[in-house]
């Protein structure tokens, strides 16, 4: 059923038709099908159901009957050994009895009374036999019905499959029916659909062809139509024609009479041409031969060059070597010349020590005997002259003993202490810097900002210790360790870097107030570079003649820019108060830390140049050391003299006079030490009337009296 | 030569000589049993060996050398009237040897028939058997006894004189040779003893039983265990459980038809959920409520079991009741029959409870219970809102005939869409 029942229904899938009489007989037979295979199966089955039934039924009885048997059994067995209690009950009895009477009579009771016991005993086991006779008969007949309820169970299932099998036979033929007829209905129906698409089909066709007969005899119409018109215009056209073919020979004629001229026009041409070719081959030979001989002149003129290209080179070369050689030979005198150049100084200077040591000591000697002569033969205060040469020590013209930075710092922080030194070298140098003429103030303006701004590269511990510093000592205290951590040394580098920050200040300006925008900066493009040396070289006048050359140099390559220059400047210096913000402080340091690495560099180079000194004060100087004396006072000391001599004879006289004086006393001191001796004697005393009395005693001691 | 034996014989003709090929065929079909020649002859020349070659060769020869279905079926026809090569996989070389291990079993009387009989076989067949089905296994013959046995037989059967040696064959060696061995059906009994009956015959002693549990535990690929009529009790269904629990493969448990009691149904509950049993066939046994509630509480927890038959035991009120609260929760099984179970009106009341909420199980038999008509009419009511339903046996269960037509409607209308959803079902899946 289920196999016919999932063909139906792919057949169904096949078709996509609900509705359809095919579906519909195999439903229905599907349904008839499936209910007569559940009714035989219910009946089949009822057998089993029916024997389960009688199965339990049988349990359940059984189960009754054996309870009623045992039942039956306890209560018989309680009975008969309560009948058996009461036999042996008796027994006892018997056995008191005397008379045998009464115990036979007994003894026959017991008998009885065992048989009956007994017999009930055989009753009860017959009805147990007589029960499992019935049961046996109850087992066959029951084997017996089985047997039956098998057959009967195998004739309905034969019975249901012949009736299944017809039955499904005969569905099948139904659903096959249905399906032919249905076949049948859709082949007619699709016939006529046939019949009438093609008669259609034809009517179309019949159509058609009826429009194509008509079209094709309007076209002939029109065919004919244009064949007419065509032919007019053809016999116009030939008439045209014809007239232009009779024109075209007209003209015909006329150009070949023209050819013909031309024809022997050109043979003339052509002649003419030939002659001329003629000539020009003649002439080519010429130009050939020519050439050729040009030719080898070139080639011997070639090899010419040739050789002397390579005479040249040769020559090129050697000289070349010769040129590295003197070169080498230069550099070689060069160095030695410098060498010598410092020993010679080296020795000048030596030389010049010992002759001015020399020239001092006399010239001390001089001084010190001027200063006897006042002091204690004139009795005149001396004063000791002051002359720039006394102080000098070593060659003259040395370099000013540089300041350090930080002693410039210093100053310029103190306005206006030790002006007049640097004015004085600015008037040396004979140029007037700008720089130099730097106010005091936007000087000290700027060196605080820095000290202000760049702590960071104070060392911490310093700065600690400075808080107990006055402002000032504070200031110049960072300034110092700011410098040194710049590498600032020089009052020079010190000017640079002021210089620096004004510039940069003006070029800010310059970019914001675009005054003089391109000059300004192109000025400060050019020079910049350029700028720096003669910058540095004004804080050394011993290198002024170096910079001098470099300045002439600068000169000729931008002489025009001079002018730019210098007025820039001015007005560069004559802004005194540059506003110079806090914050810019450390890029102006960072840029000028960039470019002053540079200057270092160019630094190093310039100072190798030889320092050239000049000895045209020297005569002046050793002269000066000469006339230490004033012409005056050597008059004054001429005076002395002859007054001193004049004193010496008078003190000699008077030495001899004391001379003369001393012998004369000492003849005097031994006259007196005779007349001692005299009147110290005997015989004075012996006298009556000494001497010594009446003569003066003092004449006693003359000695003394002296 | 030819000329004259044409013209001496005018009934010689050269059509009657056979070629060359067919005599060498002839006699290689002769010699087949001493010089087995197949595989290398040609496919045709196979086909003319095959369709020669005797019945009656040995298997030894035959067996592993010959796949042929064709040999195989004269074989099977040739031995056995009935053929119903659909039992035994659509292959007659199965078929054949299935049946002729299950013959040489069924004949098989220990301590008189050789056991080489048997062990000869198992590398023959061992690659073909797939089912074995046993209907018979014969006791060991007492010849000494068996006098002594036809003197007594009238004062009982059941003397002790039977206690060694009346252990049937040890299906062991053999079970556990088979690897392709998926069906087991198993009857312990003598068929058609006639008048020769004794109770002797069909004792299954708990030898029998261990021998046969332990060669089902090492049977892994068996799926389908039946032992039937064969006097199972208690102790032996404990001892069958025991050695199954956990078996990789078993589907399919059939006990019906033994005593089985309630100790023995609480074991098969335990078996329930420790293996993937799908059906379970107890019927035909003692079990009373006490093991219907072992059952029950298992299925409760269960979800592989997808049959189960309970008829004709004792499961009365209290078990059905279990049963019924059991299915309340469960989702899997789908079959469940109580036929003849002493069942009356409380279980149907809860039955109904039951219809109304399951929607897994389709088929229940109630047949030949004492519900009555108003366990009837709950039943209809229950089942009114049930669409799963398709088979609800009411056959002799006291319903009343108007109830029982009703159900009947129902549930061939829920027959009906089943089939036609199944019919979609296919459909959506082609599209």
């Amino acid at each position: 059923r289920e196999a016919l029942g999932e063909d139906a229904e792919l057949k169904v899938a096949q078709v996509e038709e609900e509705q359809r009489r095919s579906h519909k007989q195999i439903e229905e037979s599907r349904q008839r099908l499936a209910k007569l295979l559940f009714d035989g199966t219910q009946m089949v089955t009822n057998i089993q159901v029916a024997a389960d039934l009688r199965e339990t039924q049988r349990r359940a009885e059984e189960a009754e009957l054996k309870l009623q048997r045992v039942e039956k059994l306890e209560n018989e067995a309680k009975s008969s050994t309560y009948k058996f209690e009461e036999i042996t009950s008796k027994w006892a009895l018997a056995k008191e009895m005397t008379i045998p009477q009464e115990l036979w009579q007994l003894l026959n009771q017991q008998q009885q009374q065992c048989a009956l016991l007994l017999e009930e005993k055989n009753k009860l086991i017959g009805e147990l036999q007589q029960e499992l006779k019935n049961k046996d008969e109850q087992y066959v007949w029951a084997i017996k019905k089985q047997s039956d309820d098998i057959h009967l169970l195998l004739e309905r299932m034969e019975e249901q499959i012949r009736l299944m099998l017809k039955t499904y036979r005969h569905e099948l033929l139904q659903i096959e029916k249905a399906f032919e007829l249905e076949r049948r209905e859709l082949l007619d129906n699709n016939r006529k659909k046939w019949e009438e698409a093609i008669q259609a089909h034809n009517a179309q066709e019949l159509e058609y062809l009826h429009a194509r007969m008509r079209k094709v005899e309007e076209f002939e119409k029109q065919l004919n139509q244009l064949r007419v018109q065509d032919e007019e215009e053809y016999n116009s056209m030939k008439i045209q024609l014809e007239n232009d073919v009779q024109n075209l020979e007209r003209q015909l004629q006329q150009m070949k009479a023209v050819y013909q001229l031309n024809q022997e026009k050109l043979e003339y041409n052509l002649q003419v041409l030939r002659k001329q070719d003629e000539e020009n081959t003649i002439i080519r030979s010429q130009q050939k031969r020519k050439l050729n001989r040009l030719h080898s002149l070139l080639n011997n003129l070639r090899t010419k060059l040739a050789n002397q290209k390579k005479q040249f080179r040769e020559e090129n070369h050697s000289l070349a070597a010769d040129c590295e050689r003197i070169t080498g030979q230069c550099k070689e005198v060069q160095r030695r010349m410098r060498h010598f150049a410092i020993s010679d100084a080296e020795k000048f200077t030596e030389v010049w020590l010992m002759n001015e040591e020399e020239a001092k000591g006399l010239m001390q000697k001089a001084l010190n005997a001027d200063r006897v002569i006042h002091t204690q033969q004139l009795g005149l205060p001396w004063e000791e002259p002051r002359y720039w040469f006394l102080n000098n020590v070593g060659p003259l013209g040395h370099y000013k003993v540089k300041r350090m930075a930080t002693k410039l710092a210093a100053e310029v922080l103190t306005v206006g202490s030790g002006e007049g030194g640097k004015e004085n070298t600015a008037k040396v140098e004979g140029r007037v810097t700008p720089l130099r003429n730097i106010s005091k103030k936007t000087a000290k303006r700027i060196l605080e900002l820095i000290s202000d701004e760049s702590g960071f590269l104070i060392e911490s511990k310093l700065l600690r210790s400075l808080q107990a510093l006055g402002r000032h000592e504070r200031t110049l205290m960072k300034l110092d360790s700011i410098f040194a951590a710049l590498k600032i040394d020089s009052e020079d580098d010190l000017y640079q870097l002021v210089d620096f920050f004004l510039k940069y200040k003006a070029k800010e300006m310059a970019v914001s107030q675009g005054r003089w925008l391109l000059g300004g900066r192109r000025w400060w493009k050019a020079h910049c570079p350029a700028c720096w040396p003669s910058l540095q070289s004004q804080g050394s006048p011993g290198a002024e003649d170096v910079t001098d050359l470099a300045e002439d140099r600068e000169d000729g390559g931008s002489g025009a820019q001079r002018d730019k220059l210098k007025s820039p400047r001015s007005s560069l210096g004559s802004l005194p108060s540059v506003y110079i913000h806090a914050d810019d402080v450390l890029k102006i340091l960072k840029a000028f830390v960039r470019g002053f690495d540079k200057l270092r560099e160019k630094d190093k180079s310039a100072k190798e140049v030889l320092q050239v000194r000049d000895s045209s004060k020297d005569g002046e100087y050793w002269e000066a050391l000469a006339h230490v004396i004033p012409e005056p006072r050597l008059k004054l000391w001429d005076a002395l003299a002859v007054a001193l001599e004049e004193y010496y004879e008078i003190l000699t006289r008077r030495a001899s006079l004391l001379a003369e004086a001393a012998l004369l006393q000492q003849q005097n001191s031994e006259l007196c030490l005779l007349l001692e001796e005299y009147i110290s004697s005997g015989v004075n005393s012996k006298l009556l009337s000494p001497p010594t009395k009446w003569m003066d005693l003092n004449l006693s001691c003359p000695g003394e009296a002296q | 030569y030819y000329t004259y034996r044409v013209i001496e014989d005018p009934e010689w003709s050269l059509a009657t000589v056979p070629h060359l090929t067919e005599l060498c065929l002839q006699h290689i079909i002769h010699n087949f049993e001493k010089n087995p020649i197949l595989d290398r002859l040609l496919p045709e020349h196979q086909r003319k060996v095959l369709d020669r070659l005797s019945t009656g060769l040995p298997l030894a020869v035959t067996a592993n050398l010959i796949s042929d279905e064709d040999y195989w079926k004269r074989c099977c026809t040739e031995r056995w009237q009935a053929c119903d090569i659909s039992n035994y996989g659509d292959s007659w070389k199965q078929m054949f040897f299935e049946r002729h291990l299950e013959n040489i079993l069924k004949c098989f009387i220990p301590n008189t028939t050789d056991p080489n009989q048997v062990l000869e076989l198992i590398p023959l067949c061992k690659d073909y058997v797939r089912k074995l089905e046993v209907d018979q296994f014969l006791p060991p013959v007492q010849t000494a006894q068996k006098e002594e046995r036809d003197d007594l037989s009238n004062t009982g059967s059941d003397f002790g004189f039977s206690e060694v040696s009346i252990h049937h064959y040890d299906l062991g060696v053999l079970i556990t040779a088979l690897p392709h061995l998926e069906e087991l059906h198993l009857t312990y009994g003598v068929k058609d003893c006639g008048m020769n009956f004794e109770w002797n015959l069909f004792n299954f002693t708990h030898q029998d039983c261990c021998n046969l549990a332990v060669a089902v535990k090492m049977c892994h690929n068996l799926k389908v265990f039946k032992l039937t009529r064969s006097k199972v009790d208690d102790d032996k269904t404990r001892l069958l459980v025991r050695n199954l629990l956990d078996h990789p493969c078993l589907v399919e448990l059939n006990l019906s038809h033994n005593l089985i009691r309630d100790k023995g149904a609480q074991a098969v509950g335990k078996l329930i959920n420790h293996s993937r049993l799908q059906t379970l066939d107890l019927c035909n046994n003692q079990i009373h409520h006490l093991g219907a509630q072992a059952l029950a509480r298992a299925l409760a927890e269960n979800s592989t079991l997808t049959s189960l038959n309970l008829r004709l035991n004792c499961v009365e009120d209290k078990g059905g009741k279990a049963i019924g609260r059991a299915l309340l929760t469960n989702t899997t099984l789908k079959s469940i029959h109580l036929g003849s179970n002493n069942l009356s009106e409380p279980t149907a009341t809860l039955f109904s409870q039951v219809l109304a909420q399951n929607t897994s199980l389709t088929s229940i038999n109630f047949s030949c219970n004492h519900l009555g008509l108003d366990g009837g009419k709950q039943l209809l009511e229950g089942l009114a809102n049930n669409k799963a339903l398709t088979e609800f046996n009411l056959r002799l269960a006291e319903v009343g005939q108007e109830t029982e037509y009703l159900i009947h409607q129902i549930v061939w209308a829920n027959r009906e869409a089943a089939r036609l959803g199944s019919l979609q079902h296919p459909r959506a899946k082609l599209i």
